[in-house]
């Protein structure tokens, strides 16, 4: 197989010094999306924990009518789940857009810092160096626009993440519910306990992702406030702010 | 990166820029050309991204960038247009981008947001000045299914596109951007014609066609320019050359 090799560009150190955090922020974004993606299983797994929590329910008859309102309660927590995950998924879709033009952003930007280097010298005139600059500021701008957006999709991801973390309390306080419930249940007790263990191993499962993509999402946006900041004041030092 | 002047007569200039010095050894090295008349110019296959900061600081030592009037991308390589982002951002907003209508839309990948104008298979003509016309000559399957040339009746010169490309090494660089010996030139671009050219029709009607034109300099998109007798001695050569390398590699 034939390689090519690549040597050392020039430095391009303004676009460098954005282009490391911008790479951190992207690579967050896509640990706390990395980190949802089981979010649909899970969902699965107690919607279908809770029918067969509403069956075992029937069976028990009378003993079973408390734990029959827990699991309609457990089914709206599962439908909140997939309405979070439906706009997660769009959340997802318009951060991935995002990442797009700021790698394409951040490309331009160099090749413009480069052409700026070229043009700082005495064969160029001010409306030589002017036309360099102006594009390298225009570039810089969108990047920062793009980078509000992204911290706005942070954001909301944080929000969501949020929405996930009630969705477990809740089932938690249920599954505590049901253990109770099936101390009472008589011969049912064992099924019920299966149930309410198997929900306490979900809600654990949860709360893992939950701590990973919250630790992600906390990371990100630290990051998307700390890099517009750096991206306003390059605009600020390249004298075309406002 | 060099610019030298191939023409001038009052207002009407071309000028070759290439052989960039600074330029990464693995990218190709390409020539990129100005024509400008009237105060107009118009830039040919303005080049790969990587080239894009050298090439904005040669010309802006000539002239102002809004001075531009209009891109000519020959094909839709990579090393003719995926600077156009970039040469959109510091050209004039109405700035014309002429292109074969077959690549409007893979061009667009490197530049979604760009309007194209463009070009019919026959080719057309466009009026840089007042006096000065341009011909977009057809080029097809040389070696892009949709390629063309640009020839100036004036300046009596074809800008020929990757017909009579050559890959020179740089240590081979002689400081001139002219062929001065043919016979010991074909060496740097017998390999390029024999495997990127595909069609022999298409290389016939080539040859049929630019042998009825004038042509004082025949200007490559990659290597040196045939000037005077050299331009009759490549249209001879690759009038007999076998191409389509590749198929060899087939059904094997
Ligand atoms: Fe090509
Ligand atoms: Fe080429």
């Amino acid at each position: 197989m034939n390689q090519v090799s690549t040597p050392v560009r020039e430095r391009t150190p303004r676009t460098d010094r954005i282009e490391a955090r911008a790479n951190g922020l992207l690579s967050d974004c896509r640990r706390a999306f990395h980190a949802f993606g089981e979010l649909d299983e899970l969902a699965e797994n107690l919607r279908i924990l809770s029918l067969n929590a509403e069956l075992a329910a029937g069976r028990a008859g009378d003993k079973g009518r408390a734990v029959r309102a827990l699991t309609q309660y457990t089914r709206e927590l599962v439908n909140r789940l997939a309405q979070i995950q439906g706009e997660m998924n769009s959340l997802r879709g318009r951060t991935f857009a995002l990442s797009s033009t700021i790698l394409r952003g951040l490309s331009q930007m160099s090749l413009f810092e480069r052409a700026c280097g070229l043009i700082d010298d005495h064969d160029h005139d001010a409306r030589a160096k002017s036309a360099a600059d102006h594009a390298f500021h225009d570039i810089m701008r969108m990047l920062v626009d793009t980078l509000s957006d992204m911290a706005n999709c942070v954001g909301e991801l944080a929000r969501r993440a949020h929405g996930v973390e009630e969705v477990v309390s809740q089932s938690d306080s249920i599954a505590t519910n049901i253990a109770i419930e099936a101390a009472a249940a008589g011969v049912h007790e064992k099924e019920f306990r299966t149930v309410s263990d198997t929900m306490r191993h979900y809600v654990d499962d949860l709360r893992k992702m939950i701590d990973e993509a919250s630790d992600a999402v906390r990371r990100a946006s630290e990051k998307g406030e700390s890099l517009r900041r750096l991206g306003m004041d390059s605009l600020g030092e390249l004298g075309f702010n406002g | 990166m060099k610019c030298v002047t191939l023409f001038r007569q009052d207002d009407h200039s071309w000028q070759a820029f290439g052989q960039d010095r600074d330029k990464p050894d693995n990218v190709i090295d390409t020539n990129q050309y100005m024509i400008r008349a009237g105060g107009s110019a118009i830039l040919l296959d303005p080049g790969g991204m990587e080239v894009f900061p050298a090439m904005l600081a040669a010309l802006t030592r000539e002239i102002p960038v809004d001075e531009i009037k209009a891109l000519f991308l020959s094909h839709q390589d990579p090393d003719i247009g995926s600077s156009l982002p970039l040469w959109r951002r510091v050209c004039r907003p109405d700035v014309k981008i002429y292109l074969s209508w077959l690549w409007a839309g893979f061009t667009a990948h490197f530049d979604r947001d760009a309007t194209f104008t463009t070009i019919p298979d026959e080719g057309m003509e466009i009026s840089l000045s007042h006096d000065v016309r341009l011909r977009f000559i057809p080029a097809h399957y040389l070696h892009s299914s949709g390629n063309f040339n640009v020839y100036d009746p004036k300046a009596r010169i074809l800008f020929s596109g990757d017909m009579g490309a050559a890959l020179v090494p740089a240590d081979r660089a002689n400081g001139t951007m002219f062929v001065s010996d043919f016979a010991g030139h074909i060496q740097y671009m017998d390999g390029f014609h024999r495997r990127w050219l595909g069609s022999t029709r298409a290389r016939d009607a080539w040859v049929a066609q630019v042998s009825k034109l004038d042509i004082d300099m025949l200007a490559p998109q990659h290597g040196l320019i045939f000037k005077g007798d050299d331009v009759k001695r490549f249209i001879d050569w690759i009038a007999g050359l076998e191409i389509g390398s590749g198929v060899a590699s087939m059904n094997r």
